[in-house]
């Protein structure tokens, strides 16, 4: 009998063992594992191939949301589908005098036409108003003759940006309590024909709840238009 | 035409005044308005050259600034006033030598020249002002050079202006003065 005994005693252990393994999962199998693998582990430099692919995921999906956008927008008519955007150079500016205006290094030679959006770093700037070859006329949207369609995304209350001769344009809502407060982002409408949707424009600064009919924001815009050198203009083709 | 104007070189300094304008230094401003530089061009040009010769040269100085800016509203109308205006002042009066003199027709001529601007601005949309003027119901609010732009924005810039050009006058104008007075006698 104690022959039998220690001659099983190993192997009863080596079952017993697992049996341990099989009511454990396996966790310490794992573990060790983990242990031994530790140093074929993904780095750092796979961690930014994976972020890299999520990025190129994203502008992949971005390009698919606009073009999938643009062609909705055609297929609404609403307004010309944008092509493309023509960097160009600031080379003379008057945002103070009669006419809130710049003047652009590129014209008609480069594809420019009355009316293309002009955009600086941090949002819209304004819309081509004159072109002749090689230059381009841009009304800022400070000028009085200015007036765009934009909205606050947060409450999703539209409104008419009007330029007022001064750095920062007036916002006439449409509804009489638009429920804005100040801080609120202004961006261009979705549901205007000049300019594409969703374009940065502003925050709100200031806002009038007594004007009449409507109250009125006053806008500070995200574009330094005196201090900025290169603008993007966004050049449209007819859809 | 009078003798300055038949030199190629002091009649092509008129194309300086659209280039100045462009160029618009900033640190020739006040509160970021520019001076008018058509008014302190044609000061002593139609001082020197007298009323028909300054009236001309206010028409070319218009129409070459009204390609600057979009729109219907014209610099010119001032501009050859003010030509013919400073011409015969020059004509009927001894010559003009004192900065303060000249900083004051300077300081009116870029009054006037706002204010045209101004009434151009207004009259160009008489509906859209006189709408918001009266402070109707409209269902789109207007646009343009209404009452309260008008009051926020041009009486700031017609303000700076007045005060730049007639700053800059006596320097400028009187370094032109002395230059085509000169010219003038050699021409003779």
């Amino acid at each position: 009998m104690g022959a039998v005994l220690s001659q099983a005693f190993p192997w009863s252990g080596l079952l017993l063992l697992l049996v341990l393994v099989r009511l454990t999962k396996g966790v310490a199998f794992a573990d060790a594992y983990a242990l031994v693998s530790r140093p074929f582990w993904p780095g750092p430099s796979q961690q930014e191939w994976l972020r890299s692919s999520q990025r190129l995921a994203a502008d992949l999906r971005f390009s698919q949301l606009a073009q999938d956008n643009a062609r909705l927008r055609g297929l609404l008519d609403l307004g010309q589908v944008h092509s493309g955007a023509i960097q160009a150079a600031v080379i003379s500016r008057e945002v103070d005098g009669w006419w809130q205006q710049i003047l652009l290094n590129k014209g008609t030679l480069a594809g420019l036409r009355v009316g293309d959006v002009v955009e600086g770093p941090g949002g819209l700037v304004g819309l081509v108003g004159q072109v002749s070859l090689s230059t381009a006329t841009v009304t800022l949207l400070t000028d009085p003759a200015s007036r765009i369609g934009v909205w606050v995304a947060r409450t999703r209350q539209h409104g008419l940006l009007s330029g007022v001769g001064t750095s920062r344009p007036v916002l006439r809502f449409l509804d009489k309590d638009p429920q804005v407060r100040p801080g609120d982002v202004v961006l261009t409408s979705p549901a205007s024909t000049l300019v594409p949707p969703n374009l940065p424009v502003g925050v709100v600064q200031s806002i009038d709840q007594r004007a009449n009919p409507a109250p009125e924001a006053i806008v500070q815009l995200s574009a330094p238009v005196d201090a900025i050198d290169w603008v993007e203009v966004l050049v449209r083709r007819s859809p | 035409m009078s003798s300055l104007a038949r030199q190629p070189l002091c009649l092509a300094s008129i194309f300086l005044v659209p280039l100045l304008t462009l160029a618009a230094p900033a640190w020739l401003g006040i509160a970021g308005v520019s001076p008018s530089w058509g008014v302190l061009w044609l000061l002593p040009w139609a001082l020197v050259e007298g009323p028909v010769s300054g009236a001309i040269a206010g028409l070319m100085l218009g129409l070459l600034l009204d390609g600057l800016h979009p729109g219907p509203v014209s610099e010119i109308p001032a501009l050859l006033f003010l030509g013919w205006w400073w011409g015969r002042f020059g004509r009927r009066f001894p010559p003009l030598e004192r900065s303060f003199s000249l900083g004051l027709l300077a300081m009116v001529g870029s009054a006037l020249l706002g204010i045209t601007l101004l009434l151009q601005f207004v009259l160009l949309q008489p509906d859209t002002f006189i709408q918001a003027l009266r402070g109707s119901q409209l269902s789109v609010p207007p646009r343009g050079w209404t009452p309260s732009v008008l009051g926020m924005a041009g009486l700031h810039i017609l303000g700076a202006q007045i005060l730049i050009t007639g700053l800059l006058a006596p320097i400028l104008c009187s370094l032109q003065l002395l230059f085509w007075r000169r010219q003038r006698v050699l021409q003779r």
